[in-house]
This record gives structure tokens, C-alpha cells and sequence, in this order.
């Protein structure tokens, strides 16, 4: 295991630096800049050239980005032009609050999926599958703002059970209810087209699996149908389903920026929009960074992972016999 | 009598897509009996097999009735029965084994777990008792260290024990009956020796009745009490192996057991004679010398040699055949001729000339006297592309001849292989798996090749099928004098086409000599065992005991020429 990921180390470490080049480059592109949203539209030329030099851009792109590059490797993230303190900071609050998001929003998609494609694959009825795959169609094709704006509008207009969103207290966490009644909303909504694909890719994993020899010789061998999808072609379609999953967990990170800008979720989502807008590059250029870092990870991860649950991988070489 | 343990009367499957179907087959079985089930793709053997599980494919109807009587007299219907009513039966009462024992096993699932799984499909068990069980039954069925084996995965067991494994999971529950489809087809002939006598010793012990669904008329003869022939979909004649063998009534059956390739019996006076090369001056069309071929990395250590010091040559309209089971190197050493593995020690000489230190202009040359057939026509034909621009594929790639000389070199081709020149605008699936083996032999024979090798050509064709290509083939190879090195697993098909024969075992060359000397008076004691272990067509000659397997020990005596 040890030699493996030693293995994938130098790939890993050229896809970062490439990633933090193109992100310092890209952001330098995009049409405006942080000194005229600093100084306001009627700043004099003086207090702009000020600033420019206070913040060092006025110095060549790449030294900047070495400078910053340097900054990046001893973890000193600088302060934000416009949100005020570190960086790191900022980072530290709103990743804990993705990431609780986020990861309640994949946990959410995978039981969903899970449960959806076993029982329509076990039952196999025509009727429960037309309504699962319509369920699936819709969940796919809807964008998360719409849901989620349907989603407040239920749950807390209509019916006001729960809050159209907002900054849960601070150590929420620790009340179970509390988080409950943050979280659900914004989960859900981020959860929804996430667990559609993977119900989706699931259901087809496990009719493959149930069209394998195999399957025929636990069926001779009288185990039932039920028994042998959830013992048997379940964990041959986990591999494959893990390496989906894996993939999705980046999209979620993605689609977080959205579902935290609806419920107003003080996540790393709602900071890089604030980010972008003011062109503060500090802020933006680490949450990209950042971004690229937890994909690259998630692969790594998941590779290992896949390798774990397959023994013919896992056993690879270790034993005579298999060719 | 009282009624045998299992009577399928006027089983009919049709089938909601056109298929070949079941018309009017009626079979019964008798406690402790071992009948066979015979005939060619198509026949129904493994529906009507897969009918008594209640397996059929989606969307197959089933009539007629199956019923299985126990000891006490009681009757159970199967067919047209639920699921519930069938999984009390499946595995308990009657089981079955499949042909490919690779993927007929869970791949992530330990051997103890599956057995366990099998255990427990009929009642509860404690995880001892399981395993206590599963151990009993890989001993039953012949597994070494059979403790050990538990925690082993199905790819870590060679294909041997794979389906023994198989076999142990359908005794879990000591059926009744057990159904066997095609078991020894995916497995080398020693295996299979091992693993038809274990099938009988288990009914001497266990009185198990087996219905073997087989198309080997070898394996029927070696194992079988009472066969019955199917064509089509239907019984066409039903008779105690002895007579069926003696003296067959339908023309069918007569046809099938002509088809079937002997091998002559073993005659000590061809020992003694001369084997004289009077062809040695002349430049053989491919020459082994001395050649290694490694698979795997040699930087990490995990080399292992697939071919290891094997010297021999091809000469000009001579037909050498490569035999071996799997692993022994003979496919490898017929791309070797061709220059598409890596050599790791020796030369290869094609034409006298070193194909892989050659230009690789000069290399194109010399590849294109060296054609290809291979095992599966199904897969080695582009499903997409007409016949025509199939075969004139090589011709276009080698720039040969205007459009209209090719088009009449495909019709020439076609002729050849006794094949109308309209199927040139034909696609794959509409051929038969005989008349796409033509179809390849005749791209193959494009660029009328001075070589042509060909890989087990005729093992995924029926019998009857594969007699009429390999005539074909010989009669293609007398007319046009190209020399072939023909690779096989099967010896009598070897003894129909080949001059000489090249026995390979785990990469080394262990015999080679005319064929008439080498089948007669073998010198290698593995070339022995392997002829031993196939399975005569001939009830009268039952192996006493099957047990004797070929010497693990490589043996270099046979060596001639």
C-alpha cells in the first residue's frame, strides 16, 4: 500500500503545481480588479497606485506567483483583501461547514441510492421501476436552485417546519436537533442529483452482475434472488460504483457553491462568491487550490479503495495460480 | 419399475425472439443413473438442463411437464411452479454445474464463504458447522489441503480446481440429481480425465443420478449409462451407451459419431522405425532457435518464462502441429513466428532472415508471407464489415492489384473456401460459425501466405462443423502447398491435419516427431499421459482408474529430429 501511493506521489505533486500556475494565471484574466473594488469607482490615481503596491501587484505575474507559491508551501495564506483577516482563517470556519455539508449530502446520496437500486432491481417489477426511473429523471434534470428555492417554499414558507437557511449557532454540531434543522434542507438539495446518478449507475452495475455465470450458480444452488443481490452482485458493482461515487463527491463540492448561496450556508461555497466578486485573489486563488487538492485526494482515495474491495486486485502477484 | 427419479415428457420452450427452440423433447432418469445428453449448438441440451431449474432465459415459454419423484413416491411438478416452490428444489434436491468454472464462481468471494452460501440456502448453520461441512465437501471432491483452501479466492485455484469447487458447492446439499452442463468443455484433457472419473466415483458413492449435458462423444463413452441424442429440438434416438455406440439406428446419430476424430491405437512397431529428414537442405519457412520468451516485468523480479529453450522448424508445404494444454506456451510461440511477442533469448528466422533484428520495412515484408487464423470466427470478424471488404482487408492494406482485381481475388477466395461469391455482400451474423471459419481461413489466404498459423481453427465449432473445415483445410493446404504450423489442444484433430507434431508442457518442447510415430510409439512420458487422458469414443474401453496424471516433472526424452 505504502509503495503505491509513494508511487502515485510525483503525479500527484505535478497535477498541484500545474493546477496553482493556471489558477494564479486564470484569475489575473478575468476583467477587473481588486484595487478598483477596494478604492471605489472615484479613487485618484495616487491611492490606487498605493494600494496596488500595499497588495504587490504591481510587481512582474511571476514573481507574484512565486512569492505566493512560497506562501502556499509554509502554510502563511496572507490576509484577504476584502473580508477582512487571515485567510486561513476564513478557510478554517467555511471548509468545517462545507464539509459537514458536503459529506452529509454524499452519505444522503448513497443511502438513497442504494436503497432505490436494490429494491427495484430485487423486486423487478415493471411498474416500481417506471416510478423509480421517472423519480430518477426528474432529480437529474432539475437544477439545484429550483429544487432548493421548491424546497424552502414547502418547508418553510408554506409549511414553516424548518428554516429557510442562515448561520447555524455557533457549536451546532453538537446539538443533533439543531443540526438537523440547518442541514436537512440544504443536504437534500445537494444530495438529490447526486444520488440520481448513482441510483442510476447501481441499478445498471447490478443487472450486469445479475446476468454473470455466477449468479446462475447461486440461483441453481436455491439462494434467493434477494440473498444473492444483497451478498453477492452488490459487492462485485461497490468497486466500480465507489469510483462514481468518487467523482461525485468532487461535483458535490462544486454544487455546494450554489446550495450554500440559496440557504445562505456560511460555507467555503458562499466565501469564494464573496471572493470572486470583490476580486480578492488571496481568498480565491487558496479555495481553487484547495479544490483541485480535495478532487486529486478523492481519486487517491478512491483508487485505493477499489484495490481494497477487489481481492484479484488486491492479491495481485501475491499468489500462484491466478495469471 | 417403479418411476424413474425424474420424467421431462414433451418439453417444448419457445421463445419470445427467434432462437433455436425446444420442440418435443421427453427424457426420465433413474435413481443413480448417468445419462448423456447429446448433441450439436442448437440442439436444446442446455435449455431443456436449464428448464428442470427453472432458469430459463427472460422470455422463453415453457410446456410439457417435468416432475421429480422421491424415494417415498411423492411427485414435484417443476414446471410452470413459483420461485419459492423451485429454490426449495434448486441445489437441494437437483443441482447443476456449469461449463466455465471461471466465472461460475464469485470472484470476491472466498471459497468457505460461497459453500457456506450454498449450506444455508436450506436451513440455518452455525459458522463451525459450515465450515466443518465445506471442508468434508472440498474433500469429497478431491481438493488438497482442503482447510487451507477456505480462505482462497476463486482466481487463486487453477481451472481444475475451480470446477471441483463448482462441483463441491452442487453436493452441499446432497441432491438427488445433478445436472452437468458441459463440465469438462473449458478444461485441458488431463483435466477433464480427473474430473469424469471423480463425476463417477461420486455416484458410486453417493448413488447421485447425473444428467450430463455434453456435445463429447468421448466423454459420453467414458461416463455415461443411457444417451440421448437431441438435433434440433428434438430426440432422435435414445438407447444404453453400449448399443448406441455398436450400432446406431438414426442417421443423425451415425453422422455425430462418424464426425468424431480417433486417435490410433498405440502400435510398439512403429518404434522401431527410421525417421529420416530428406528435407534438411532445404531453408525451412520459419526456424525456432533456441528461443525465450518471458511474460511479466524483469525489473520488478516477476518474469516468468513462457517459452524456455525450444528449437524447431517449419519447412516449405509442411504441416506442423503445436500441441499443449493451456499455459504450455503454444499460442505464445505462434506469435513468436510473427514477431508480435518479444523475444527474450534465440532468434526466429523467418525465411532465413532474423525477423526481429530486420528494418521495419524489411519486417512488414516478411510478416506479410505469415498469415493468422484464429479460435473464435465470431470475434475475429468485424461485426460491421461485409464479408467482402472483410477478406480484401489485407489486399487494400498491402496495396495489391486495381479495385477490380481484388474484387475478383475476393470471389476466387470465396470459391476457394466453397462459399458462394454472394456472400461477399453478407455481414458476420448472417454466417454460421462453420462458414465464418472459412471466411477467416480465406483472408488469411489473401496474400497467399508461405505460412499460415492457426490457432485452435476449429475447437469453437461443432463436430460434425469441424470435420468439414478441417477437410477443407487440408485439401486448401495440399492445392496451394502453404506451410502451417497448427496450434491445438486437441490430438486427434492434430493426427487428421499435421506431418509433424511438437508436444509443449509449461513452455519446454518435450517431443517432437512424425505424426505417426509420436501417436503410436510415444517417447515423452507426459505425451503419453496426454493421450491416455483423452477420452476414446468407445464404451468398451473405460479407464480402470483415471487416476494416473501426466508427471508434474518436466521430461526431455522424446526428443527427435
Amino acid at each position: 500500500m505504502a509503495r503505491y501511493l509513494l508511487k502515485r506521489l510525483p503525479s500527484t505533486l505535478v497535477v498541484l503545481l500545474a493546477a496553482s500556475f493556471l489558477i494564479f494565471v486564470m484569475i489575473r484574466l478575468v476583467p477587473g480588479d481588486p484595487v478598483t473594488a477596494l478604492a471605489g469607482p472615484d479613487a485618484t490615481e495616487e491611492a490606487r497606485a498605493a494600494i496596488r503596491a500595499d497588495l504587490g501587484l504591481d510587481r512582474p505575474v511571476l514573481t507574484q506567483y512565486v512569492v505566493w507559491l512560497g506562501q502556499v508551501l509554509t502554510l502563511d495564506l496572507g490576509r484577504s483583501y476584502r473580508l477582512g483577516g487571515q485567510v486561513s482563517d476564513l478557510l478554517a470556519t467555511g471548509a468545517a461547514n462545507t464539509l459537514v455539508l458536503t459529506i452529509t449530502a454524499l452519505l444522503l446520496a448513497t443511502a438513497i441510492a442504494l436503497v432505490a437500486s436494490t429494491v427495484g432491481v430485487i423486486a423487478d417489477k415493471k411498474w416500481l421501476n417506471a416510478i423509480l426511473s421517472a423519480i430518477n429523471t426528474v432529480a437529474v434534470a432539475v437544477p439545484t436552485f429550483v429544487t432548493g428555492l421548491v424546497m424552502v417554499l414547502l418547508f418553510a414558507v408554506l409549511l414553516p417546519i424548518l428554516p429557510a437557511g442562515g448561520t447555524p449557532p455557533a457549536g451546532y454540531l453538537a446539538r443533533i436537533d439543531i443540526t438537523v434543522q440547518y442541514l436537512l434542507l440544504p443536504a437534500v438539495c445537494l444530495a438529490l442529483p447526486a444520488s440520481a446518478a448513482l441510483t442510476r449507475f447501481l441499478t445498471e452495475s447490478l443487472r450486469t452482475q445479475l446476468r454473470q455465470p455466477y449468479v446462475m450458480t447461486a440461483r441453481a444452488l436455491g439462494i434467493p434472488r434477494r440473498r444473492i443481490v444483497l451478498t453477492q452482485a452488490l459487492r462485485n458493482a461497490l468497486p466500480s460504483a465507489l469510483t462514481v461515487l468518487g467523482i461525485q463527491f468532487g461535483t458535490l463540492l462544486g454544487g455546494a457553491v450554489l446550495v450554500e448561496a440559496i440557504f445562505s450556508w456560511p460555507g467555503l461555497g458562499r466565501l469564494i462568491e464573496q471572493g470572486i466578486s470583490a476580486r480578492d485573489y488571496p481568498v480565491v486563488q487558496v479555495l481553487l487550490l484547495l479544490s483541485v487538492a480535495v478532487f486529486v485526494l478523492t481519486q487517491l482515495v478512491t483508487d485505493v479503495l477499489h484495490a481494497a474491495l477487489d481481492p484479484r486486485v488486491r492479491l495481485a502477484g501475491s499468489t500462484p495460480g491466478g495469471k | 419399475m417403479s418411476s424413474p427419479l425424474l420424467s421431462i415428457e414433451h418439453l417444448a420452450i419457445s421463445f419470445s425472439h427467434p432462437r433455436p427452440a425446444v420442440n418435443d423433447i421427453s427424457v426420465s432418469i433413474g435413481a443413480g443413473e448417468i445419462v448423456a445428453l447429446v448433441g450439436e449448438s442448437g440442439s436444446g441440451k442446455s435449455m431443456t438442463a436449464r428448464a428442470v431449474l427453472g432458469l430459463l432465459p427472460d422470455g422463453a415459454t415453457a410446456t410439457g411437464s417435468i416432475t421429480l419423484t422421491g424415494a417415498d413416491g411423492s411427485e414435484t411438478p417443476l414446471l410452470g411452479v413459483g420461485e419459492v416452490a423451485l429454490n426449495k428444489v434448486r441445489g437441494r434436491r437437483i443441482a447443476m454445474v456449469f461449463q466455465e468454472p471461471q466465472t461460475a464462481l464469485n470472484p470476491v468471494r472466498t471459497i468457505g464463504w460461497q459453500l457456506r452460501e450454498a449450506l444455508r440456502a436450506h436451513g440455518r448453520v452455525d459458522k463451525a458447522a459450515a465450515r466443518e461441512r465445506a471442508v468434508e465437501l472440498l474433500t469429497q471432491v478431491e481438493i488438497p489441503s482442503p482447510e487451507e483452501r477456505l480462505d482462497h479466492y476463486p482466481h487463486q485455484l487453477s481451472g481444475g480446481q475451480r470446477q471441483r469447487v463448482v462441483l463441491a458447492l452442487a453436493l452441499a446439499n446432497e441432491p438427488e440429481l445433478l445436472l452437468a452442463d458441459e463440465p469438462t468443455t473449458a478444461l485441458d484433457v488431463t483435466v477433464q480425465a480427473e474430473i469424469l472419473a471423480l463425476l463417477s466415483r461420486i455416484r458410486e458413492r453417493t448413488g447421485t443420478s447425473i444428467l450430463l449435458i455434453t456435445h463429447n462423444m468421448g466423454v459420453v463413452a467414458q461416463v455415461a449409462d443411457r444417451v440421448v441424442v437431441l438435433q434440433q429440438g428434438d430426440v432422435v434416438e435414445e438407447a444404453d451407451t453400449r448399443t448406441l455406440f455398436a450400432s446406431p439406428q438414426h442417421a443423425y446419430t451415425k453422422q455425430l459419431l462418424g464426425a468424431v476424430l480417433r486417435l490410433p491405437e498405440p502400435d510398439t512397431r512403429v518404434h522401431a522405425l527410421h525417421e529420416v529428414d530428406d528435407r534438411r537442405e532445404v531453408e525451412p519457412v520459419v526456424r525456432f532457435d533456441g528461443v525465450h520468451v518471458a511474460y511479466g516485468s524483469r525489473k520488478r523480479g516477476r518474469a516468468f518464462p513462457a517459452i524456455s529453450d525450444v528449437t524447431f522448424d517449419v519447412r516449405a508445404g509442411e504441416v506442423v502441429g503445436l500441441v499443449g494444454e493451456s499455459g504450455s506456451g503454444k499460442t505464445t510461440l505462434g506469435r513468436l513466428a510473427a514477431g508480435l511477442v518479444p523475444l527474450a533469448g534465440g532468434e526466429v528466422l523467418v525465411a532465413g532472415e532474423d525477423l526481429l533484428g530486420a528494418s521495419a520495412s524489411r519486417r512488414r515484408e516478411l510478416r506479410r508471407s505469415i498469415a493468422f487464423v484464429h479460435q473464435d470466427p465470431q470475434a475475429a470478424l468485424d461485426p460491421r464489415v461485409r464479408i467482402g471488404d472483410t477478406i480484401s482487408e489485407p489486399l487494400d492494406i498491402h496495396d495489391v492489384g486495381t479495385r477490380a482485381e481484388r474484387r475478383a481475388r475476393v470471389t476466387e477466395l470465396l470459391e476457394a473456401v466453397r462459399l458462394p461469391a454472394s456472400y461477399a455482400a453478407r455481414l458476420p451474423h448472417e454466417l454460421s460459425g462453420g462458414q465464418r471459419q472459412r471466411v477467416a481461413v480465406a483472408r488469411a489466404l489473401a496474400l497467399r501466405p508461405t505460412l499460415v498459423i492457426a490457432d485452435e481453427p476449429t475447437s469453437a465449432l461443432d463436430v460434425s462443423v469441424q470435420a468439414d473445415v478441417l477437410t477443407l483445410f487440408r485439401q486448401l493446404q495440399e492445392e496451394l502447398a502453404f506451410a502451417c504450423l497448427f496450434i491445438s489442444h486437441d490430438l486427434a484433430v492434430v493426427h487428421e491435419v499435421a506431418d509433424r507434431v511438437a508436444v509443449l508442457k509449461g513452455g519446454r518442447l518435450v517431443e517432437l516427431g512424425p505424426v505417426q510415430r509420436v501417436f503410436a510409439a510415444p517417447r515423452a512420458d507426459y505425451t503419453r499421459a496426454l493421450l491416455a487422458a483423452v477420452p476414446a469414443p468407445d464404451p468398451s474401453v473405460r479407464p480402470v482408474r483415471a487416476d494416473e496424471t501426466p508427471d508434474e516433472a518436466a521430461d526431455e526424452d522424446g526428443l527427435a529430429s
